[in-house]
């Protein structure tokens, strides 16, 4: 006998609202349809009725965790517009703070994967972790979640003393490396709960174009860091890590990993940030001399690849068109393929092993 | 035991009066401990009683015909089966008690684990039948290694009187039973790895979803009671015998409360299981034990 279990648009497994209708036989899982559009807010349309500065600090609400890389690829992209270049000192800022929401998000992830396994202790853990990488977050910026970092043509504010900063990475990476990792990969319980469910193959990976650590764990090693280096990157040295397997644990070896390698690129970052301005320009933005009618730029977003496509329009204070794409809306349709002849007990763990983020999503 | 001190027994000590308090007292060990251990500050003393008393005062929707008469039935009988579960052990020495209770103390202790699955099927609701399913599951896959623990322990020492096991010194099969039975409590109070029935991320609270206000309040009571019963079972077991009142109470609640702080300990170093995996393992570990318990008992029948 099949019977259809909806899971959503609010249920204790979900951040937040989407909806997913499992059709079970037993304790398997036959079939999925995925429904969204629970939390739209129409901020692409807000965006056209706002100025090019007012944007920003709309385009920063769309997400609350990764809220910086947001207004990154923004700014990137009205910096194409009018052919500005940040200064090199705004590029390193740019790389730290994206490193660190990069670092805060995967440590957020680990801590709602844990909850879904029932391991409340770790969630506690991670928890506590991401308290510390706020902090930093808070020493460099002031802020916790809306970091306003970034201005077209540059950041708006300085890293006053990389070095205590330093320090404060050194003591996140100790941390790390003691509780988070070990125990999601070497835990027998938490291996049991992850290893071999949710499998995405390499080749239904590309055809479903998954992008952002979710690809990297079915072996697609794409990585807009390292294949169109923006900001500071192209100076940096990493690795992008590749898992074969496309299972939940290779998404948590994944995401581990590249928590080891931010930490590289923050010390790399911190220790060679060059002196200089923090923006171009006197802080005017001339909406009036567009050197291009429409730009856009891509970012990795802790999630993947996000892109902005940015519009101009003559004579006009607002931008004619601001287009977002997250990473999560471009992962989600894989969620079917990952829970197909999967336990019900393992989907609450499968959709989150996808990072999802229906904030952004929905917008 | 005549009638009046199984009532006195059921009503007032070990019964209801002293293990009520006694269950929230241990709801709230387990809940501060669990706190604890992750870094959090747990709920203050008084919170369990806070819980029953504030649920006690809501108003539930009226459920009709003979679902909604059932639905308020089962956890009533669950907690009067574990009420009587509870007044069943030798807590105070030499206070009576009759060859064949700890047979009775089993059957009473299943009781609310039925009612659970039962109540789950009641309530109509698609994740209360898949937690109910899963509790059978559960059920069908632990209580194969608990009634054989406690049968080994019963056919190494010949006889099946709770008060007589506790006199008795423990022999190394008793020892054995004793794990096997602590092995098996996290699944009998749905505790993590084996909280499978009440997984809230999959299945809200399972069998528990349908319910609130005092019947809710009733369901809480009969897991807390279940845990005084089940510990205090597992401390009769193992807890050395005194002849002295008052040291006898004390080693008991010691035992109970060092057994409840490792339970949670297990709980919150922990995730949970699957079903498979809990199935596996039960069954595992029960292929050990009944070559155990049905060896003792041949060899204990030769012996006598």
């Amino acid at each position: 006998m099949s019977y259809k279990i909806p899971m959503g648009p609010y249920h204790p497994a979900l951040e937040e609202p989407y909806k997913l209708d499992l059709i079970c036989t037993g304790e398997t899982v036959t079939d999925a349809k995925l429904h969204i559009g629970f939390n739209f807010r129409g901020i692409e349309h807000l965006a056209e009725t706002r100025n090019y500065i007012q944007v920003i600090a709309l385009m920063e609400r769309v997400c609350g965790i990764c809220s910086n890389i947001h207004t990154l690829t923004l700014c990137q992209a009205m910096e194409g517009l009018t052919a500005l270049t940040p200064p090199p000192r705004a590029q390193y800022i740019r790389v730290v703070m994206a490193e660190l929401e990069r670092l805060h998000s995967h440590v957020l992830w680990a801590g709602i994967a844990a909850k879904l396994m029932g391991f409340k202790t770790m969630f506690m853990t991670c928890f506590e972790l991401r308290e510390k990488v706020m902090d930093i977050l808070q020493a460099i910026s002031g802020n916790r979640v809306n970091y306003s970092m970034n201005r077209v043509g540059g950041v708006n504010r300085d890293i006053d003393d990389p070095q205590a900063v330093l320090k404060m990475i050194d003591a996140l990476e100790a941390e790390m490396l003691r509780t988070v990792i070990p125990i999601f990969t070497t835990s027998s319980t938490a291996r049991s709960r992850c290893a071999g469910i949710g499998v995405l193959t390499h080749a239904k990976a590309i055809s479903c174009g998954v992008v952002g650590p979710v690809a990297r764990a079915s072996g697609v090693g794409q990585d807009i860091r390292k294949a169109a280096p923006y900001a500071a990157y192209g100076e940096m040295e990493f690795d992008v890590p590749v898992q074969p397997d496309g299972d939940v644990k290779a998404r948590l070896l994944v995401r581990a990993l590249e928590i080891m390698e931010s930490c590289k690129i923050l010390r790399q970052a911190l220790s060679k940030l060059p002196p200089g301005e923090l923006f171009v320009g006197d802080g005017k933005f001339d909406f009036t001399k567009m050197v291009t009618t429409t730009s856009t730029s891509r970012v990795e977003a802790p999630r993947g690849e996000v892109m902005y496509s940015v519009s101009w329009k003559e004579g006009s204070r607002n931008p004619a068109r601001v287009h977002v794409r997250t990473p999560t809306f471009a992962v989600m349709p894989a969620i079917r393929w990952m829970v197909l002849g999967a336990r019900l007990a393992d989907t609450p763990l499968i959709q989150a092993s996808i990072d999802p983020c229906y904030s952004c999503t929905d917008r | 035991m005549n009638m009046t001190t199984a009532l006195a027994r059921l009503l007032i000590f070990p019964g209801l009066l002293f293990a009520i308090p006694g269950a929230w007292f241990i709801l709230w060990v387990e809940r501060k401990a669990v706190a604890l251990m992750q870094g959090r500050i747990g709920p203050p003393f008084m919170q369990p009683f806070f819980d029953f008393i504030k649920l006690l005062g809501k108003d539930t929707p009226p459920r009709e015909g003979i679902g909604g008469m059932l639905m308020k039935a089962w956890p009533l009988i669950a907690v009067s089966a574990a009420a009587g579960a509870v007044g069943l052990l030798p807590v105070l020495p030499s206070s009576g008690g009759f060859e064949g209770d700890l047979i009775l103390l089993l059957a009473l202790l299943e009781v609310p684990s039925m009612c659970i699955i039962a109540a789950g099927f009641s309530s109509r609701s698609i994740f209360g039948e898949i937690g109910s399913a899963r509790e059978a599951v559960l059920s069908v896959s632990y209580n194969i290694v608990f009634l054989l623990a406690i049968l080994s322990i019963a056919a190494s020492q010949h006889t099946f009187s709770l008060e007589t096991l506790a006199q008795l010194p423990a022999s190394p099969l008793r020892w054995l039973g004793v794990l096997a039975l602590l092995i098996c409590l996290p699944a009998k109070l749905h505790l993590n790895p084996f909280s499978l029935p009440n997984a809230e991320q999959e299945i809200y609270s399972g069998p528990m979803t349908e319910y609130a206000g005092p019947e809710l309040a009733m369901w809480e009571l009969s897991h807390g009671l279940e845990w005084v019963a089940a510990t205090g079972l597992v401390a009769t077991l193992a807890a050395p015998h005194v002849t002295f009142g008052w040291l006898a109470i004390l080693i008991f609640v010691a035992f109970s409360f060092g057994i409840v702080l490792m339970l949670s300990a297990v709980a919150s170093a922990t995730a949970r299981l699957a079903i498979d995996t809990t199935v596996r393992f039960y069954w595992q570990v029960t292929l050990i034990f009944a070559v155990l318990a049905i060896s003792s008992a041949l060899f204990m029948r030769f012996r006598s």
